[in-house]
């Protein structure tokens, strides 16, 4: 209707000209909203199928809580434009916002949203507690924060650090919120490092307690979710010393307030005061002034102290005692990066529905203005990131997938992975929103549009559950680990997907064109040798460093650079491999054709940002253009698909935002 | 096709009137009936001298929903591919309506039920009246809310539309227009002075219209003093939960605390329905919520053409035997119990049919796609 309107002016203008007129400015005529439902191609692959690629089996968990949030009034829903969305009301106070969290997770608990929540098991028990964990953080990231410091790391540290007399005690009561716990682990002084902490306990096997301590300033938990307002639980990490020997850290549960919300006695919590964001969790901090607790408190997985004073352990390595201890607490790094994709989802879905409906700037004079995204510039910016997204969101049910099926064997695969995928999802989160922000011009910087503001809900995320700079580092670290290892029994190298590294170096044609930068075997090839070939500077550069005397922990801090890069290596073939793993279920057909277009525009991607392939001579200038050429080529070609793509994600309409439909309505006079 | 007298037209300038005109069958929509709306239906949006529809029933219901005897009864003699047919061109005429460009006042007099909604609710306009009496039987049939049922139920305040849905409760004008299923309540001694003012006015302006009905209505008609509308809370607090079997067990819990006749209703009406049905209808309605009007009768359609076809379950005949033919009202549902309905056989309802010559529902393009109606996924 819009086209045939303005044809007819323009015809009737053309009409016209006979007349004279001194009129030679003509006002075009008035924008109307079109939806890009109507303008653009329908899909050519099954919407729902490629959801269910995304979401697997948990889709009826996931929308069941979306149904749940959308019809409740807690949910603060508005109409903007003739739809209704929910989101949390930004401009509440830091207190306000507080109260908000704690009545929507009541408003769920009534809703039996969390019953069954230690029993459910096996991995199907696993993933249902993401699919949760993950849609309420579609609403709000605090809601998600604010559920999983209660369920994943206070529920978790009963559950995994914890023995039978503890899951008997603090089950029931966490299910239905009679406790609510937190979770109090980083201190002002102490952060990624957890073993440096210095709150101390030790035992008074007279009493048989174990008091606690915070002995200076810098021992003051800090950031404690819950803790400020809420909280009447928490698990302590503390240094245990038992007849004045450090035994290194361990974890002990404390009641810090009672049932009326006062805070008990030995015990001192103070806010951490508005943040940039998430303001609707109540961080905190504590002190505790030789706090005594019964010894049954100490979470006894792993070691234990008997009533006269005994200190017991299985494990005698104190390094490997920590290591054993902390692992099971992976899951917040799964659902992190989890809940990263999720937010990266919402904030394309607005970009791109935008730019489908939004025009600026004629090509010549009485034409319609030109679509943003017609634009191969807004492509550019745009549709890589939406590649990017659907790669990098396989890796992340992979994640998880490796989680639930955990086995001792694999502790130390799940630990890099997830270190790995939670920074650069996480990452991958924030820049995505950035160029969504921007994408979306001033409209982006409306709370109400989600783009702008998001960022700033999910910053954190770079620095919780480990600093991304530190985890990338630590990869390269494990995988130095095992190659040694391997060089040392004189056996292959085995797990974590480096078996490639015992057969010859793959080649890379020297002349590179459009069709081989799009097989699967050129992508895996050079992704892999990129990997490989950094790991072998990198063992090369440490080891010659130690033959000269240097320390291991020195080499480590210096020789980051590499160390990143090979993270960054390490990771890029993970994903690169599981989206192949996933390709590989889907049958020949119009879905297959796509996820082969998005994965060929993910590895392109990669060769043309990533400035080690041309640094260290994977990529010859001379193909470094062809790769930069495909990247448009790519663009022009996911672009009839963007709509189909961004619906495929499955984040209903209440969660997006006015400027992804009716913009127009949406701002009319009469909606003022 | 032939002009029928099954739908009748009184043209008044640029307003039109239809009248579904099958009294004795209490309008049942027939299939000529839903041939003949539609064909007008597109017709009047081309049409410049038409501005507002009017329909309305004649007799003493608006309309009592899909005539089902008679599909099922073609479904008999040949193949559930005539059935597909009919719900093929019903729930095309429930997305024209739902998207049209021109406003519609449906005047919903006596009875409103399943087809009888989706001819009326997806209007702009929906007036009761003292005697309205609204339902969605379908699951004591062996069916489930269609005709966009999933579309406008789950938009109902909380969880009333799933307890509309899976009881098939009976709504009056009162309690359609405070859960929003109905715009306006106009007395009925008022609805034909309003008829009379909406043709003298012969405008198509929404606010117009909508300032002229406002005249005659009473803003605040009265619950009647045991209404269900006073059960909102208990109802979201069970209707919410997330299975069929939660639901009930929810509401046993509250009657345990408190029984009354409203709550042995409730649980009774789940116990008597379809347990395939209830659990395909809370089902389509928690996706409906997340979905636009059109992907709704898209779904929609495919679970009709399951349940024709009669593969998983063939409640739909059953109970049609069982209330509309021999009336003994004892239908055997099979499988008989909610745990018997396994999740498999509930997917296969959502699924695209595995029939070559079957086809998903192929929705007109419309040239006007309000918001609402933008559909995801």
């Amino acid at each position: 209707m819009d086209r045939v309107n303005f044809r007819t002016q323009v015809l009737t203008r053309h009409l016209q000209t006979q007349i004279p007129t001194t009129d030679h400015l003509h006002t075009a005529p008035c924008l109307n909203y079109s939806p890009p439902e109507l303008t653009e191609p329908s899909p050519n692959f099954d919407t729902k199928s490629l959801r269910k690629l995304l979401d697997g089996q948990n889709i009826e968990d996931i929308d069941y809580i979306f149904n749940l949030m959308i019809q409740s009034n807690l949910f603060c829903p508005r109409e903007r434009g003739g739809k209704v969305f929910i989101a949390p009301d930004f401009n509440q106070s830091m207190e306000q916002q507080r109260e908000m969290t704690m009545r929507r997770i009541d408003y769920l608990r009534e809703k039996g949203a969390f019953d069954g929540w230690f029993e459910k098991k096996g991995y199907e028990g696993d993933l249902w507690r993401f699919a949760l964990a993950e849609s309420v953080s579609v609403f709000d990231h605090s809601l998600g924060i604010k559920l999983g410091v209660h369920f994943f790391l206070w529920g978790g540290a009963i559950r995994f650090m914890g023995t039978k007399r503890h899951h008997d005690k603090w089950y029931k009561p966490t299910e239905t919120y009679e406790v609510k716990g937190c979770f109090a682990m980083t201190e002002l002084g102490h952060g990624s490092n957890v073993r440096g902490i210095e709150t101390i306990t030790r035992y008074d096997a007279s009493t048989g307690e174990f008091i606690i301590n915070t002995p200076c300033e810098s021992a003051q938990k800090y950031w404690i979710g819950g803790a400020a307002n809420h909280a009447t639980h928490t698990v302590v990490f503390s240094q245990l010393e038992i007849n004045g020997v450090n035994q290194g850290v361990h974890a002990f549960i404390a009641q810090i307030r009672d049932g009326n919300g006062n805070i008990c006695p030995n015990i001192r919590i103070a806010d951490c005061g508005h943040k940039i964001g998430l303001n609707g969790v109540d961080n905190g901090r504590i002190w505790f002034d030789n706090l005594r607790i019964p010894r049954e408190n100490l979470l006894n997985s792993v070691a234990d102290v008997t009533p006269d004073g005994q200190y017991l352990s299985a494990i005698k390595d104190p390094d490997q005692r920590f290591a054993a201890f902390l692992a099971p607490l992976t899951s917040g790094r799964v659902t992190i990066a989890a809940s990263a994709m999720n937010t990266t989802k919402v904030g394309l879905a607005i970009a791109i529905r935008y730019s489908l409906s939004r025009r600026a700037f004629s090509v010549r004079p009485n034409e319609p203005e030109v679509l943003l995204l017609d634009y191969p510039s807004h492509q550019r910016r745009l549709l890589p990131l939406l590649a990017k997204t659907y790669a990098l969101s396989f890796a992340s049910n992979h994640l998880k997938m490796i989680y639930v099926n955990r086995t001792p064997e694999s502790i130390k695969t799940v630990h890099v992975v997830s270190s790995a995928l939670k920074a650069v999802l996480t990452w991958h989160c924030m820049r995505t929103l950035q160029e969504c922000r921007e994408a979306c011009g001033g409209q982006g910087l409306k709370t109400e549009n989600h783009v702008g503001h998001l960022k700033s809900e999910y910053d954190v995320q770079l620095t919780f559950e480990g600093d991304n700079n530190v985890l990338m580092q630590q990869i390269s670290k494990a995988l130095l680990a095992e190659f040694l290892a391997a060089k040392k029994r004189n056996k292959p190298i085995k797990g974590l997907g480096l078996e490639h590294l015992n057969k010859p170096a793959p080649v890379i044609p020297t002349q590179l064109t459009s069709s081989t930068l799009r097989t699967s075997q050129f992508q895996t090839d050079i992704f892999r040798l990129r990997e490989r070939d950094l790991l072998h500077r990198f063992v090369t550069e440490v080891s010659q460093r130690q033959a000269q005397g240097e320390s291991k922990e020195h080499i480590f801090t210096v020789a980051y650079q590499i160390a990143e890069d090979l993270g960054r290596a390490f990771s890029d073939r993970l994903i690169l491999q599981t989206y192949l793993d996933v390709e590989a279920t889907v049958q020949a057909g119009a879905l297959k054709s796509i996820l082969g277009l998005m994965r060929s525009m993910y590895t392109t991607i990669v060769l043309e940002e990533d400035a080690s392939f041309l640094r260290y001579g994977y990529l010859s200038t001379d193909n470094a253009a062809v790769v930069r050429k495909e990247v448009l080529k790519l663009c022009t070609e996911l672009r009839p698909h963007a709509l189909s793509l961004v619906s495929s994600f499955g984040i209903p309409d209440a969660f997006l935002a006015p400027i992804a439909f009716n913009w127009v309505d949406a701002n009319a006079w009469s909606s003022v | 096709m032939a002009p029928t007298n099954q739908v009748l037209i009184k043209e008044s300038s640029n307003v039109r009137t239809l009248i579904l005109n099958r009294p004795k069958q209490l309008n049942a929509l027939s299939l000529e009936m839903v041939s003949r709306l539609l064909e007008v239906f597109h017709a009047y949006e081309e049409d410049p001298n038409v501005k507002l529809i009017i329909m309305k029933g004649e007799g003493r219901a608006f309309c009592a929903g899909g005539d089902v005897a008679s599909v099922v009864n073609d479904i008999s003699k040949g193949s559930w591919k005539v059935g597909a047919d009919f719900f093929s061109k019903e729930f095309t005429l429930n997305y024209l309506m739902a998207t049209y460009t021109k406003p519609q006042v449906s005047f919903l007099r006596g009875i409103v039920m399943g087809g009888g909604a989706g001819v009326s609710i997806h209007g702009r306009f929906r007036v009761v009246t003292d005697n309205t009496v609204f339902a969605m039987p379908e699951t004591a049939l062996g069916l489930f809310p269609d005709v966009g049922a999933s579309y406008y139920l789950s938009r109902l305040p909380g969880f009333f539309g799933e307890y509309v849905g899976l009881t098939g409760a009976r709504l009056d004008g009162a309690e359609m227009l405070a859960c929003g299923l109905a715009t306006h309540f106009v007395p009925l001694e008022k609805l034909s002075l309003l008829e009379d003012a909406l043709c003298k006015a012969n405008t198509g302006d929404p606010t117009i219209i909508s300032n002229i009905i406002n005249e005659f209505s009473n803003k605040n008609p009265k619950f009647k003093e045991k209404s269900q509308y006073f059960r909102l809370k208990t109802i979201d607090r069970c209707f919410s939960r997330r299975t069929v079997e939660e639901i009930i067990s929810a509401l046993q819990k509250e009657a345990d605390k408190n029984m009354d006749d409203w709550i042995s209703w409730t649980i009774e009406s789940l116990k008597k329905a379809s347990p395939t049905s209830l659990k395909i209808s809370l089902r389509s309605i928690r996706e409906g919520r997340l979905e636009g009007v059109g992907q709704c009768l898209i779904r929609e359609y495919r679970m009709v053409c399951t349940v024709m076809r009669g593969e998983v379950s063939r409640d739909f005949f059953e109970g049609c035997r069982a209330l509309l033919l021999d009336k003994d009202k004892n239908p055997k549902w099979k499988p008989s119990k909610l745990e018997f309905v396994s999740k498999d056989m509930v997917d296969r309802y959502f699924a695209a049919l595995d029939d070559k010559e079957w086809e998903d529902l192929k929705l007109p393009a419309r040239s006007n796609l309000p918001s609402y109606a933008i559909s995801k996924l």
